[in-house]
């Protein structure tokens, strides 16, 4: 079994040879790399002046099909321009393009969630966009409020794709079976509470309770905080009674049966064939716009969008840019990549084919150029979206780096209020800390 | 290069290098593989696991800091660690316990014998694998066909995924569902007792359990060794079904948050490569431990017929 000593030499004398190649990945690795992907760009350039671009985004099949067609007709238009792509499911996309970034291998277009735009913009992996803005990218019709949401300190690290909101999506049907015409306009969370209970009484649950981190962050910004401060060093907020006026709300509601059993809502987690409302016996869903045409085919019975429940509703409420399109600093095509990107969001031709599948358009003549080619729960998102951006404030700083670990950490907590095993202001105060501790890296 | 080996003796080596020239250039695409693709990373995750590492920035020296952290602040790890001494406490001995009963079963000289034993196999083909979790996802989901029979027999139907006390248990069952490759050895082992042996303690009179407990167990007990052994090695890595089952994330109350998974949210999902890496460290320590009291304690109770039963 023993390695013979000649061997052994052998092996060192190998290993001599392997170790500089693959030690030191982020400085010698990244320049040879950097030359690797020189020598093809420089060689098409001198025969047909040919640029390539590689581009990466996550999504399901419906997605990379269009965007595939896309890419093609953006290749038809401009001869000159070769599009390599790259996509994969979420998590499969980030697991994919981290190590893309420590090799500084990274595509010169990426697709960015707002979760993740922070950690790749402060660790130098984004271009600034603005010395495009209004020249390759125009945004003459994009509302200030939207294009901002792509700034972090005032930098310009993304153009978002399109914008969704938060509401109630719902079957009017079943909550009129419980004895409620409507939803009242400006309803607030004591009205919720006191019709979900109706629908309870009526033999159905009123939704399947909501994302932690989303509403709570909502609920905070009705009251003028954020979940993180705006160093993105600690939590936003001082007074731990909103956490337990939130949470004890979600749990209360859940514990008379107004919202199914936590048991039940940790199975059918994400799973929307087995949601209540699919079933026919919940009648609502809390989530984002872009999620109301899927969950509408699914539900397959006449749906409506409802906004959020106030007081300050207008102050909790903002447009979420649903992912942004950003350009890698180490990318040898800049302009071009921003040609690509201003194509995404001013050609009606390719917005005819994105439907809003990644958000309402941001561009408001492109909004109005393809409603005709939209499904009625299209249209019925458009609307709602419409109709919420005038009633929405600026977002707030998106979320820093560890937030993964600080939405883990409240859910894990939110978890243990609802199966009873720990009361809200235990869970506030233990969120506090181990959240604080999470951001205090970023100090 | 080969100025850098220390001189003297060249000639010498140079004949023998020659002479074996050859061998090494057949063995070359193995040890440069072995070399680049395991053992550098083994090295460079030891490196890794005493390090601040985000994939990032580079890494950063915190010394035994990681380690201090999982033993005395991160409770979430004890938990992980708890979930999986669990699952391979219960399912390791389990599923031997049934693979051995089920290769007994099949160890007779029906027609059919060879048709069954594919079939009971047939799990741990396809075992470990994906589309294997999603399966019993739906089988012990909230409308599966599991929760249809408690319900046809008046008992009211668990969410199994959603019930902290179930979760594990499910996961324990699907492990012990998957016996087929142990049973195929313990198989084996079970046609290599020779017949004469059951033949004279009928003879003698002895009973079928008696015959089991004194002739079976202690010639299969170098067998039941082996399996105990790789069985539990591969049970403490087990990662995919806890992935699949519970989206991840390890529900409900990180009642399924094994070790390797835990592990895989600390490396991917939070980015903390270097805790991982030393998690992956402390799991390899275990790993060798458990086997090493496992390699003792069989002076015991394991049988060598060579050894005349010594």
């Amino acid at each position: 079994m023993f390695v013979r000593k000649k061997t052994a030499l052998w092996m060192l004398v190998a290993l001599l040879f392997i170790l500089p190649a693959c030690s030191g990945g982020g400085s010698t690795g990244g320049a040879s790399n950097g030359g690797g992907d020189d020598k093809p760009a420089q060689e098409s350039k001198g025969k047909k002046d040919t640029t390539t671009l590689r581009i990466a985004w996550w999504g399901g099949d419906k997605r990379h099909e269009y965007t595939q067609q896309i890419v093609d007709k953006y290749q038809e238009l401009n001869p000159n321009v070769k599009i390599d792509v790259e996509y994969a499911a979420f998590d499969d996309y980030w697991k994919k393009l981290a190590p893309q970034a420590a090799a500084n291998q990274l595509p010169d277009i990426v697709q960015m969630d707002i979760s993740y735009i922070v950690q790749y913009a402060k660790n130098g992996q984004l271009e600034d966009l603005t010395p495009y803005i209004g020249n390759q990218i125009k945004i003459d019709d994009v509302n200030d409020n939207v294009i901002s949401t792509g700034k972090i300190n005032d930098v310009q690290y993304g153009v978002p794709t399109g914008v969704n909101v938060l509401g109630f999506q719902y079957d009017p049907e079943l909550l009129n079976k419980a004895g409620v015409d409507s939803i009242p306009e400006n309803w607030t969370w004591d009205q919720y509470e006191e019709i979900a209970m109706k629908v309870r009484d009526a033999g159905y649950v009123m939704d399947g309770s909501m994302a932690p981190d989303i509403f709570f962050h909502y609920f905070l910004r009705t009251h003028g905080y954020s979940l993180y401060n705006k160093e993105g060093t600690a939590l936003g907020y001082e007074d731990d009674a909103l956490f337990t006026e939130f949470f004890g709300r979600l749990a209360r509601l859940i514990k008379e049966g107004a919202v199914p059993s936590q048991e039940k809502l940790t199975q059918t987690k994400g799973i929307l064939e087995e949601s209540e409302i699919v079933k026919g016996m919940g009648v609502g869903v809390w989530q984002w716009s872009n999620q109301y045409v899927g969950l509408q085919a699914a539900v397959n019975r006449p749906m409506e969008l409802a906004p959020m429940m106030g007081p300050d509703m207008e102050k909790g409420l903002y447009m979420q840019p649903s992912m942004f399109w950003s350009i890698t600093s180490h990318s040898k095509n800049k302009e071009e990549a921003a040609k690509f990107i201003d194509f995404w969001i001013n050609d009606v031709e390719a917005n005819k084919m994105i439907k809003g599948e990644r958000g309402v358009p941001i561009s408001a003549s492109i909004k109005e150029a393809i409603v005709s080619e939209l499904s009625e729960p299209e249209k019925q998102v458009f609307d709602f979206v419409a109709a919420m951006e005038e009633k929405s404030s600026p977002m707030s700083p998106a979320p820093p780096v560890g937030s993964p670990q600080v939405i883990a950490s409240l859910a894990d907590l939110v978890e243990q209020i609802n199966y009873g095993q720990m009361t809200p202001e235990k869970a506030a105060a233990a969120f506090r800390q181990e959240a604080n501790g999470i951001l205090a890296n970023n100090k | 290069m080969f100025t850098i080996l220390p001189g003297g003796a060249d000639a010498l080596r140079k004949q023998s290098l020659r002479a074996n020239l050859t061998g090494y250039a057949f063995i070359s695409p193995f040890v440069i593989g072995f070399l680049v693709f395991t053992f550098i990373p083994i090295l460079i995750s030891l490196y890794l696991s005493f390090t601040n590492y985000n994939l990032f920035n580079d890494p950063q020296w915190v010394g035994s800091f990681n380690f201090k952290k999982m033993f005395t602040q991160d409770q979430k790890y004890w938990n992980s660690v708890r979930v999986t001494f669990i699952y391979v406490f219960a399912g390791v001995p389990l599923r031997l316990m049934f693979a051995l009963f089920v290769a007994m079963l099949l160890n007779t000289k029906s027609r059919m014998v060879g048709f069954y034993r594919t079939v009971y196999y047939l799990p741990s083909i396809i075992g470990g694998s994906v589309a294997v979790s999603i399966m019993w996802r739906n089988i012990f989901n909230e409308q599966g066909i599991v929760n249809s029979l408690l319900i046809f027999l008046g008992i009211p139907p668990v969410a199994w995924y959603g019930d902290p006390n179930a979760a594990l248990g499910t996961l324990i069952a699907l492990s012990v569902w998957q016996f087929g490759s142990s049973m195929l050895i313990f198989l084996a082992g079970l046609k290599n007792i020779s017949p004469e042996m059951y033949e004279a303690a009928s003879i003698d009179g002895a009973t079928a359990p008696r015959k089991f407990f004194k002739i079976t167990l202690p010639l299969l007990s170098p067998i039941i060794l082996f399996n105990l052994i790789m069985q539990t090695i591969s049970a403490f890595m087990t990662f995919v079904p806890a992935y699949i089952i519970s989206k991840g994330e390890g529900t409900p109350m990180d009642g399924t948050l094994l070790y390797s998974l835990y592990l895989f949210r600390q490396a991917f999902m939070f980015n903390n490569m270097g805790y991982a890496a030393a998690m992956a460290w402390v799991m390899l320590i275990m790993v060798g431990i458990m086997t090493a009291i496992l390699f003792k304690t069989s002076k015991l109770w394991v049988f060598y017929e060579s050894k005349g039963g010594r």
